[in-house]
């Protein structure tokens, strides 16, 4: 064992620790670019021509900042929203740090999945909604989101993953997690055993979301 | 004279088609009875749809006034327009059903607005898959039932909260004859027993035969001729009008046939091809046989057919006449006078023979 893992070995308080900030990271940036991501999501299929809230204006302001905020490569904006990160929580290295520029650079993925999911749902199942007298709101909540929760869920597993290949590469600006120990430790210091580790870790956690995701969709498809 | 609970007046809806401005509804008015049957035909692009979405305001018209059940719709404000709309309920040609929700759950769905329990509501929404036969698959979903199974469940669904109204768009459009006469029938059943206004929009007249008191015949955005059903059927005015009907009582294709038929190019003097139409009392009475006692006409009946439209009897039938030429002019007239639509056939004839 040790002479696989010679490195490895020494530091399982390590790993233990960069698995936890690695979860930590994913799961708070998840739930609030879920959040973002989700009421962006529904306000473009919403006001777009012909959406139940039309509104050219607003339906091409988030057009754009969504396909612009998606244009720019995640390891640069890590570096150009620096100073935000430091004004919004005071550093820009850790965990708490790096939650800045991942919801920041999955929220518009987010939505666009969103707003692809929504797109597939009947337009004449709305109609028949407003004809029988619901409110935007209600069509929201009762129809949109209930009619494509399975596709929804299908979004959300591909972000999740998504999600984690950006928590790796925010170690390279030392947020912590596997990233950062496969960077710093593992390629700095041609540690390889610990390189290979940490992805090992990662593919884990990959499968556990692709497998629960897929579970759910397909139990709330009718 | 009875309350119109509809009055829809001088409605135009333009739609921005690139440059143009395409007017899909062309200072239409239309005025529909507490309690009446309405159908409005046309062909697709009609305009039909888009006229019966501005009842319900699905569709805002450009201009115009929009008046159902005594309120000016337009001039609601969007909770009380969504109030006036649960009192319209509305069936499509594709069902429009909710895939993620159970039979009961899309019946249901109209009352989740309302002040009902859920128990409440479910015992409501039991009653009216009762109402449509369906009472035992409430806990399916939607994809495991026919096309008109799933209008069924439409229907009920429109009728959750009791409407006055009921606007069926294209509803029997996708489905096979017999399941079109069940739907029928049962829109039929509801107009009578629950004094259900009904307006109807197809592209086939055999659907309005079946149930419309009243029958509307647009095109390019205009009502081009309307009345009630015995009277459309019996002496459409325009040509699209007469159309539809040759269609739905098998008249047009008949006489296609007829007059392609090479035996008939052949007529004589002595023969004349004819269209009659009858009408009420005119069906009862021996008219061909008094054309041979009274006239020396003999009539070689080549098609016929008897379409009962409510009290009204309405009969077809394609004719050779043969007789003398002055008499076969006076059995027209004879035929004329007893209120029997005479059309003659014979250039229809020639001119399919020289073209």
């Amino acid at each position: 064992m040790a002479s696989w893992i010679p490195n490895v070995i020494h530091m399982q308080s390590e790993f233990i620790q960069a698995t936890w900030e690695t979860v930590y990271m994913t799961l708070v940036s998840a739930v609030i670019a879920g959040v973002l991501g989700l009421a962006t999501g529904i306000l473009l299929i919403t006001s777009q021509p012909g959406g139940i809230l039309e509104d050219s204006f607003l339906y091409g302001l988030l057009d754009k900042i969504v396909n612009l905020l998606r244009s720019i490569p995640f390891i640069i904006l890590l570096a150009v929203i620096a100073p935000f990160t430091r004004y919004l929580v005071g550093t820009t290295i850790g965990t708490t740090a790096a939650l800045v520029p991942l919801i920041i650079g999955i929220f518009p993925f987010y939505a666009r999945q969103i707003q692809n999911a929504l797109t597939e749902i009947d337009p004449g199942v709305i109609e028949a909604a407003q004809a029988s007298g619901s409110s935007p709101l209600e069509i929201i909540f009762h129809v949109y989101l209930r009619e494509g929760l399975p596709d929804i869920i299908r979004a959300s597993i591909l972000t999740i993953i998504s999600l984690i290949g950006l928590t790796t590469m925010a170690g390279a600006i030392g947020s912590g997690g596997l990233g950062d120990i496969a960077i710093s430790i593992g390629y700095a210091r041609f540690e390889n055993d610990v390189t290979i580790v940490a992805m090992i870790i990662i593919l884990v956690m990959v499968f556990i979301v692709q497998f629960a995701g897929d579970w759910l969709a397909k139990r709330l498809e009718h | 004279m009875t309350e119109n609970i509809i009055d829809l007046k001088q409605i135009t809806v333009d739609f921005k088609d690139g440059e143009n401005r395409v007017k899909a509804v062309n200072d239409v008015d239309l005025q529909v009875e507490k309690g009446d049957i309405y159908g409005i035909v046309g062909y697709s692009g009609a305009g039909k749809s888009t006229l019966v979405r501005v009842v319900n305001l699905l569709q805002k018209p450009t201009a115009g006034k929009v008046i159902v059940n005594n309120q000016e719709l337009l001039k609601l404000n969007p909770v009380d327009l969504r109030k006036a709309r649960t009192k319209i309920g509305m069936i499509f040609q594709h069902f429009n059903l909710m895939k993620s929700r159970t039979i009961l759950g899309n019946v249901e769905y109209p009352l989740l607005k309302t002040k009902l329990t859920k128990k409440q509501r479910e015992e409501k929404a039991t009653e009216l898959l009762k109402l449509v036969g369906l009472a035992s698959r409430k806990d399916d979903y939607p994809r495991q039932l026919s096309g008109g199974q799933k209008q069924r469940v439409a229907i009920a669904r429109a009728l959750a909260n009791n409407p006055d109204i009921l606007i069926s768009d294209e509803a029997t459009s996708a489905l096979d004859p017999k399941t079109t006469l069940s739907i029928l029938n049962l829109l039929k059943r509801l107009n009578r027993e629950l004094g259900l206004t009904i307006v109807l929009i197809t592209h086939e007249m055999q659907a309005v035969k079946e149930i419309c008191n009243h029958v509307a015949v647009m095109q390019k955005g205009k009502i081009v001729e309307r009345g009630n059903i015995e009277a459309i059927f019996s002496t459409p005015q325009k040509p699209l009008t007469q159309e539809f009907i040759n269609v739905a009582t098998n008249v047009g294709p008949a006489v296609e046939k007829v007059v392609k038929n090479p035996s008939f190019k052949a007529l004589t003097q002595n023969q004349q091809l004819v269209q009659l139409n009858f009408i009420g009392k005119s069906t009862e009475e021996p008219i061909i046989s008094t054309l041979a006692k009274q006239f020396g006409v003999d009539g070689n009946i080549l098609f016929a057919n008897v379409e009962q439209l409510h009290d009204e009897t309405l009969g077809f039938m394609i004719l050779v006449l043969t007789g003398q030429e002055e008499r076969i002019k006076q059995a027209i007239t004879f035929l004329q006078e007893n209120q029997v639509r005479v059309k003659l056939l014979n250039q229809a004839v020639e001119s399919e023979a020289n073209g």
